[in-house]
């Protein structure tokens, strides 16, 4: 992470507000397309309201579209999402077909994307599906049988020879090499 | 804090040394970090402005606003045929219309009013007669006033996009205003096209919502034990573990039999906790919560 990102929004993917489990609703919610009549950084945003944005407005009768021509200044389309995001592209010397794209993008996104920086690569909601490990999961289950006081169980389930045991040991072998 | 400080070396190395930044005795080097939280917090000063506050402006009020574009695009986005009188009707409060009034203007509606508490009644009906069919009644209850919360319908009502073209002298308007929106957009859709149509429309927005939920988040007795006890009186809890007692980590697993079958089992860091945990399990398995 650099810095500057810093400051930046981060998250998950989330769907807002369960989208797509009853029914799908397009979260754009309308489309601003602002333009110079005149000048050429717009042509390609021009030709697009002429060839294609008839189109694009027939096929997507939920999505509101403005058209806002302003003199000398560069093409911006403002995307609106129901979630109150907005996003800006500047589209200048776009060609009508880029623009087209970028207008699918928006309309098929759910949100202001960019500037967004995800906390991690994957994200679940449920982390363990067995639950929370217990003392008695994955208990030895002949325990279930066992009966107290067991002297088997009560000692440590490794016990090192003490020093005096391997004393014993070794004594023991001396007797046995000095009969053979 | 520490940001001020830094900015503050920032400004006294350039103005006390000029353009010589040989003496850095005080910053060993440039932080980068620096410059990108000062340009935010630059953008985010000039955001609030001298009030302090941000004041949201009314998407209604900008040059590019069609409101009948926006009331036509609304039905379309949620897939419904709106009669468009009946949804402009839905979404006028009756405040709006008392302003208007007052202001000389003719409007020819008189408000949601009506529709509001007809939407109210078709919601809650249907929430409640489909969760019956698989949850007893406190659960249901506890459901329904979970969905039908002001908060929760306000939350769908934003999602489908009412917050703008809501007709009401507040902005922006309060929760209870757009989830009273949502309840008279409901009955405008019911006298537009069909109950059958209706409850489909409820169903994928507000009973959708339950989605990712577990019945617990949403309702649990405050006394486990005792509940069950209440529902079902021969039960018997019996301690069926413990490990490390006494301890920072001490466990205690309980089971709570019936006529010597066990009906579930709970564990925690004392025996009532278990005793409890034990409970709210065996509440699950007898009112079959998944």
């Amino acid at each position: 992470m650099s810095n500057s990102h810093l400051l930046m929004k981060a998250g998950f993917i989330t769907s807002p507000a369960q989208n797509g489990v009853g029914r799908y609703v397009c979260q754009l919610q309308r489309v601003v397309l602002k333009f110079c009549k005149n000048n050429g950084s717009s042509r390609g945003v021009r030709d697009f309201i002429e060839s294609d944005l008839v189109n694009f407005a027939k096929d997507h009768p939920g999505v509101v579209v403005y058209l806002k021509p302003r003199r000398h200044r560069g093409p911006v389309i403002v995307a609106e999402y129901l979630n109150g995001e907005k996003q800006h592209v500047y589209c200048r010397n776009f060609t009508s077909e880029v623009v087209s794209k970028w207008l699918t993008l928006l309309k098929n996104q759910q949100g202001n994307h960019e500037g967004m920086r995800l906390r991690k690569m994957w994200h679940t909601d449920h982390p363990s599906i067995q639950g929370p490990w217990t003392p008695y999961t994955f208990r030895e289950p002949s325990l279930n049988l066992a009966e107290f006081p067991n002297d088997k169980l009560s000692s440590p389930a490794s016990l090192e020879p003490s020093a005096t045991d391997r004393l014993i040991e070794a004594f023991k072998k001396q007797q046995l090499k000095e009969l053979e | 804090m520490a940001l001020q400080r830094q900015g503050l070396n920032l400004l006294r190395r350039i103005s006390i040394h000029g353009t010589t930044f040989t003496n850095r005795t005080d910053v060993r080097s440039y932080k980068r970090w620096v410059a990108p939280t000062l340009k935010e917090l630059n953008i985010r000063t000039k955001k609030i402005g001298d009030t302090g506050e941000v004041k949201p402006t009314p998407r209604s009020s900008f040059l590019e606003w069609n409101y009948d574009a926006e009331v036509f695009a609304f039905g379309k986005r949620l897939g419904e045929e709106f009669n468009q009188d009946l949804l402009r009707k839905a979404l006028m409060h009756k405040s709006y219309v008392n302003l208007q009034e007052l202001q000389g203007n003719a409007v020819q509606s008189d408000g949601n009013t009506d529709l509001i508490k007809k939407g109210e009644d078709i919601i809650s009906k249907y929430i409640q007669l489909e969760l019956s069919k698989k949850y007893p009644d406190v659960i249901v209850q506890a459901i329904h006033n979970y969905l039908t919360d002001d908060n929760m319908l306000s939350h769908v009502g934003v999602h489908i996009g009412l917050k703008d073209i809501i007709l009401t002298p507040e902005y922006p308007p309060e929760t209870a205003t757009i989830a009273n929106t949502f309840k008279a957009v409901v009955a405008a859709l019911e006298e537009s096209s069909s109950l059958e149509n209706c409850e489909k429309f409820v169903k994928d927005f507000v009973l959708a919502q339950l989605n990712g939920k577990e019945v617990f988040d949403i309702w649990e007795p405050e006394q486990p034990y005792k509940y069950l006890k209440g529902i079902k009186s021969d039960i018997e809890p019996r301690l069926c573990n413990q490990s490390a007692a006494k301890t920072i980590l001490a466990n205690y697993q309980v089971g709570i039999y019936s006529n010597k079958q066990l009906l579930g089992l709970g564990w925690g860091e004392s025996v009532d906790v278990a005793k409890d945990m034990a409970a709210l399990n065996v509440i699950q398995k007898i009112y079959n919560i998944k």
